[in-house]
């Protein structure tokens, strides 16, 4: 999707600048990076300061603290025998699960039930009162509702998720669609445009920008909230094995749970932004 | 020319076909127009008399603030007159005039399609059924004629401001509108390049056989141009003077100027502008 780039770079560039190819010049940046060596000489380095940083942990004295602080070594075998006996991606898979169902339904609700809003303008000014008030309600605290209405199981966390994912999206349609400018939309009326033409030529391609934006967001948004549920109450999840352990006084269980919390976001992380390079070449 | 040549090519058959004394197409009477801010009415335009024959070329100048671009408005039915009518082919404007082209003075160029595809899309209406070759042809037509070849498959963002311009021109002048409606179009180009747009521009008007109605502030661009003057007043906008413009059209743009009669008509129309771009800036 080219143009979508396109149109946000349309959108957020300064309109006064005028020329094309604006060159910031060698900046800092380049500057820094000559003096950093290159990479396999960086790779080793890392790894070094890593392997030194393990290494302390696990060798330093200070046995009083052990029980809270762990030893990597520990922390392994506990990972090691995660993988063997299928907990590890039982509930990575039930995180994943929750997250990419709240995320995929909420995205959808939220694009239409904005799109509505903002095309229906009596709909708008009845409930917008309403709407308001669901919207400045942080959802986490309708946690305890949702227990009680849908168990702690898979329903009640993906309601949540679903409803703050929507609720991004829903604002952000509506607000995209209020930023539209006006002549646009009368420069293509004056051309005899209909409004269903109106609807796909103007409409459309001025809000996807504010869409992709708000539903880049609303990955990390529904990452992050499928996680605080699942510290709330849930059985399963990676969140309930973190919570799980931690009452148990298991630091060896925690911090594994926690290092594999760590891994699934960078997975996450770089996986978006490869969607986004795809997307905006 | 060669780009009037390649219009020329395109041209109506008609063309030349004598005409009878055309009838009105735009008649405008008693038109005022009034707005409210903070609790203070203004009159934007004051008893506005103003009838345009068919295929005539007419151009209001005046100082800024004097209701020149909500004459247009009413005209292309974006406004409704407090008092009095503004009528379009002997028909009082009620809705948007979808027959008039407006090139408004504020750029509404689609930030995410190229120039030629925002020059393309009043052919992807409707209500203009084109074959995508025809509509192509076209736009390299449009493309050509207001001198922006090279730079087809830039965004807005990425144009000059008169670029842009000229963008908006070719996107309202590629489905030959019957009327076209023109709000100071070339005040962002240099003196040559608006030089040049303003032959174009004639050539263009004169072959399609399009009535026009031509907001500037360029008193010289409006003498080079039309077949009447239109003076208005400081706010509230009144018609001061109108005069017909006694050189044939079309004319030599780029000679026009060292002509005496232009001469004689620029002093007396600067006579009543000054006065009245005097009082337009006490503010």
């Amino acid at each position: 999707m080219p143009d979508a780039q396109q149109a946000a770079a349309g959108i957020l560039s300064d309109p006064g600048h005028d020329g094309p190819g604006y060159d910031p010049g060698p900046g800092v940046m380049t500057r820094l990076g000559r003096l950093v060596p290159g990479g396999a000489a960086r790779a080793l380095g890392r790894l070094g300061l890593l392997a030194a940083a393990l290494a302390a942990w696990q060798y330093l004295p200070g046995s009083e603290g052990r029980f809270w602080i762990s030893d990597p070594i520990s922390i392994g075998s506990v990972l090691l025998g995660w993988i063997a006996d299928g907990t590890l991606l039982r509930n990575i898979l039930a995180t994943l699960e929750v997250m990419t169902a709240g995320y995929a339904v909420g995205c959808v609700c939220g694009i239409g039930l904005g799109l509505l809003f903002g095309l229906v303008r009596p709909l708008d000014t009845v409930l917008s009162p309403f709407v308001f008030a669901a919207y400045s309600l942080p959802k986490i605290a309708l946690i305890p509702l949702l227990i009680i209405l849908y168990g702690i199981g898979f329903e009640s966390k993906f309601v949540l998720v679903t409803l703050v994912v929507s609720f991004m999206l829903f604002s952000s349609t509506v607000d995209g669609i209020r930023n539209i400018d006006r002549d646009l939309v009368q420069a293509l009326r004056l051309m005899g445009a209909t409004q269903d033409e109106i609807l796909r030529k103007v409409l459309l391609p001025a809000i996807r920008p504010w869409i992709f934006t708000s539903m880049r967001i609303a990955v990390n948004t529904a990452f992050s909230n499928t996680l605080l549920a699942e510290l709330l109450a849930a059985n399963s999840g990676i969140g309930f094995l973190i919570i799980t352990y931690s009452n148990q006084y298991d630091a060896a269980g925690t911090y594994a749970a926690v290092l594999v919390l760590v891994a699934v976001s960078v997975v996450l992380t770089e996986l978006l932004s490869q969607v986004e390079r795809y997307m905006s070449v | 020319m060669q780009l009037a040549d390649n219009l020329r090519q395109v041209g109506d058959p008609a063309a030349d076909r004598p005409a009878a004394d055309p009838p009105f197409k735009v008649e405008i009477t008693g038109l005022t127009h009034s707005f409210a801010t903070r609790g203070k009415v203004t009159d934007a335009l004051s008893a506005v008399d103003l009838a345009v024959r068919e295929r005539e070329f007419v151009a209001l100048v005046g100082p800024s603030g004097c209701g020149k671009t909500t004459v247009l408005n009413c005209v292309a039915g974006l406004l409704r007159p407090t008092r009095g009518t503004v009528n379009y082919d002997g028909k009082p404007v009620t809705a948007l005039n979808t027959r008039i082209g407006y090139l408004s003075q504020k750029d509404t160029l689609l930030p995410w399609r190229t120039a030629a595809d925002n020059i393309r899309i009043a052919m992807e209406l409707k209500c203009r059924p084109t074959s995508r070759a025809a509509a192509n042809a076209k736009v390299a037509a449009m493309i050509d004629l207001v001198g922006l070849k090279g730079f087809e498959r830039h965004y807005p963002a990425e144009l000059s401001g008169g670029m842009r311009k000229r963008v908006a021109l070719a996107r309202t002048l590629i489905y030959e509108p019957e009327a076209l409606l023109l709000d100071e179009p070339f005040g962002a180009l240099d003196a040559q390049l608006r030089l040049i747009m303003l032959d174009q521009l004639q050539t263009l008007t004169t072959i399609r056989r399009i009535t026009v109605l031509f907001v500037t502030h360029d008193l010289g661009e409006a003498i080079s141009l039309a077949d009447r003057v239109v003076v208005f007043s400081a706010r509230p906008g009144r018609i001061r003077v109108i005069r017909d413009v006694p050189i044939p059209r079309p004319r030599d743009i780029f000679r026009v100027r060292f002509d005496p009669r232009f001469a004689r008509l620029h002093e007396e129309l600067w006579d009543e502008l000054k006065d009245e771009v005097v009082k337009g800036t006490d503010i």
